[in-house]
C-alpha cells in the first residue's frame, strides 16, 4: 500500500487545509434546530385552524342536502389546513433527522412525536380563541381564502332544498321579517316570525348567518332556524357581530 | 513534527482534540485507519484499489475539515466509517469508480456464512469461493454494507446505526434480511456444507 497517510498530510500542509471553524457547525446546527421549532409551531397552528373549522361546519344539514354523512365529512374536512399540516409535520422530521441524533429514531416516532406536540399546542391555539383570530385575519386578508377552505359555502346555496345564506342587510319589513343579500348577491325577503335563533346571536343589520327553511316563491324564503356565519361569532373578534 | 510514539497511549478522542491545536497529531489519526477504511471502501464498492485510494484520500481531507464537527460522545471510529461510507457511496453514484471484482479474505467470508447458516464448519475449501463472493457481491448494498460492518468489521448495532446514519431496528432488519437473501442465493446456486 502506497502511504496514503502521507501523502493526504502533504496535501494538507501544501494546500493549507483547515477544519472549518466550531462557529461554522454550531450556526448550521441551530439552524436545524430553528427550522425543527418553527415547523411545529406552523403545524400547530395548522391544526388549530383544523378544529376551528371543523367546529364551524355544519355537519347535521346532510339530510337537507340529500348527502350521506360520509360524503359531508369529505367535502367539508378543511383540506387546504390538513395539507399544511401533513407538510409542515414533514418539514420537522427532516429537520429532525439532520440533528445529530436524529437519524437514531424511527421514521414513525419522529413522525407521531411531532404531530402530538402540533396536536397538544394546536388545542391551546384553538381553546384561547388564538386559531379564530387567525381565522378572520386570513378571510380579510388573503383572497379567495374562504373560497379555498369553506368548500362548504355552496351547499348554504340551496333554497330549494331549505338552505340560504347571507347578509342581513334591513330588518323589519314587516316585524321579524328581514332583507338578505344572499351569497351570490341576490336579495331575499325572509318571513322570520317561527324562527329560532341560533348561537347567541340577534338580528342586526351586516351580521352574516346562515339559514334553514324553506323556499316559498322566487325571492321569499320562510326561515325556521337562524345560525351564525361562524360558530361562536362575536366571541373572540373585536367587532362583534357581523 | 509528531511521532507515532506520541499517539501510542492516546485514544482517538484524545487525538483530535490534539489535531485541533496542532494538525501534525492528524498523521497518527490517519496511519490508524488507513489499513480498516481502504479494505472497508474495497468491500462495500467493489472497486479498484487505485480508486479506493482515491477515495479514502477523500476521506480524509473531509474528516479533517469536518473535525471541528465531531461530538466528542461519540467513537470517532465510527464517525470516520460514516463519513468513509458516503464519500464511497456518494463516488459510485457519481460513477467516479470503475467496478472491479475484490477477493476477500476467507476469515471474513466464513464469519459471514457461519452467522448466516448458523454453521461452525464452514470450511471454505468444501465451497466454491468464487461462486459465494459472487452471491455477495450481488445483494443489495444496503445488505452488503451491514454484513460487511457487522460480520468482518466486527461493529455492533449501535455503531452500525452510528455509521449509517439508521435506527437500531432498522439495522437489526436490515442484517437479517441480508442473512436470508445471502442463504437464498447459496440455496439458488446449490452450494451445501
Amino acid at each position: 500500500m502506497k502511504n496514503i497517510s502521507g501523502k493526504v498530510f502533504k496535501k494538507i500542509k501544501d494546500n493549507n487545509i483547515i477544519p472549518k471553524p466550531r462557529w461554522y457547525f454550531i450556526t448550521k446546527n441551530y439552524f436545524i434546530w430553528s427550522i425543527f421549532g418553527i415547523s411545529i409551531i406552523l403545524g400547530s397552528f395548522a391544526f388549530g385552524m383544523v378544529l376551528f373549522i371543523i367546529k364551524q361546519l355544519d355537519w347535521d344539514i346532510y339530510h337537507y342536502i340529500g348527502d350521506s354523512f360520509l360524503k359531508t365529512v369529505f367535502v367539508n374536512l378543511p383540506y387546504l389546513w390538513l395539507i399544511f399540516l401533513i407538510l409542515f409535520t414533514g418539514v420537522t422530521y427532516y429537520n429532525f433527522i439532520h440533528t445529530k441524533r436524529g437519524y437514531r429514531f424511527k421514521f414513525i416516532s419522529i413522525l407521531l412525536i411531532s404531530l402530538i406536540i402540533s396536536i397538544i399546542l394546536g388545542t391551546g391555539l384553538y381553546f384561547n380563541g388564538f386559531s379564530e383570530r387567525l381565522e378572520n385575519v386570513f378571510s380579510e386578508k388573503i383572497p379567495y381564502y374562504n373560497r379555498l377552505v369553506y368548500s362548504c359555502e355552496e351547499q348554504w346555496m340551496k333554497p330549494e332544498r331549505g338552505l340560504l345564506a347571507g347578509t342581513i342587510i334591513e330588518i323589519g319589513f314587516p316585524e321579524n321579517n328581514f332583507i338578505l343579500m344572499d351569497l351570490d348577491n341576490n336579495r331575499w325577503k325572509i318571513e322570520a316570525s317561527k324562527v329560532i335563533w341560533k348561537g347567541k346571536i340577534t338580528p342586526a343589520t351586516g351580521l352574516k348567518i346562515k339559514l334553514i327553511g324553506k323556499l316559498i316563491n322566487d325571492n321569499n324564503f320562510e326561515a325556521m332556524e337562524i345560525r351564525p356565519w361562524q360558530q361562536g361569532q362575536g366571541r373572540f373578534m373585536m367587532g362583534g357581530n357581523r | 513534527m509528531v511521532t507515532s510514539s506520541e499517539c501510542i497511549n492516546k485514544t482517538d478522542e484524545q487525538i483530535v482534540i490534539l489535531t485541533l491545536k496542532n494538525q501534525d497529531y492528524y498523521l497518527c489519526l490517519m496511519k490508524r485507519y488507513e489499513t480498516k477504511l481502504l479494505n472497508y471502501i474495497l468491500k462495500i464498492s467493489n472497486i479498484s484499489r487505485e480508486d479506493a485510494e482515491d477515495i479514502l484520500q477523500e476521506v480524509f481531507i473531509k474528516a479533517y475539515q469536518n473535525l471541528n464537527d465531531f461530538d466528542l460522545n461519540f467513537k470517532f471510529s465510527n464517525w470516520i466509517y460514516s463519513i468513509a461510507h458516503n464519500t464511497t457511496i456518494s463516488a459510485f453514484r457519481k460513477k467516479k469508480v470503475r467496478p472491479q471484482t475484490v477477493s476477500w479474505e476467507d476469515k471474513d467470508l466464513n464469519n459471514i456464512l457461519e452467522s448466516t447458516l448458523d454453521a461452525e464448519n464452514t470450511s471454505l475449501h468444501k465451497l466454491t469461493y468464487k461462486q459465494i463472493l459472487k452471491i455477495i457481491n450481488q445483494l443489495p448494498l444496503k445488505y452488503k454494507d451491514v454484513l460487511i460492518l457487522k460480520f468482518m468489521e466486527g461493529k455492533d448495532y449501535q455503531e452500525i446505526s452510528d455509521i449509517l446514519h439508521k435506527p437500531m431496528g432498522t439495522i437489526a432488519t436490515l442484517i437479517n434480511r441480508a442473512k436470508k437473501s445471502l442463504k437464498q442465493g447459496l440455496e439458488k446456486e446449490d452450494i451445501k456444507f
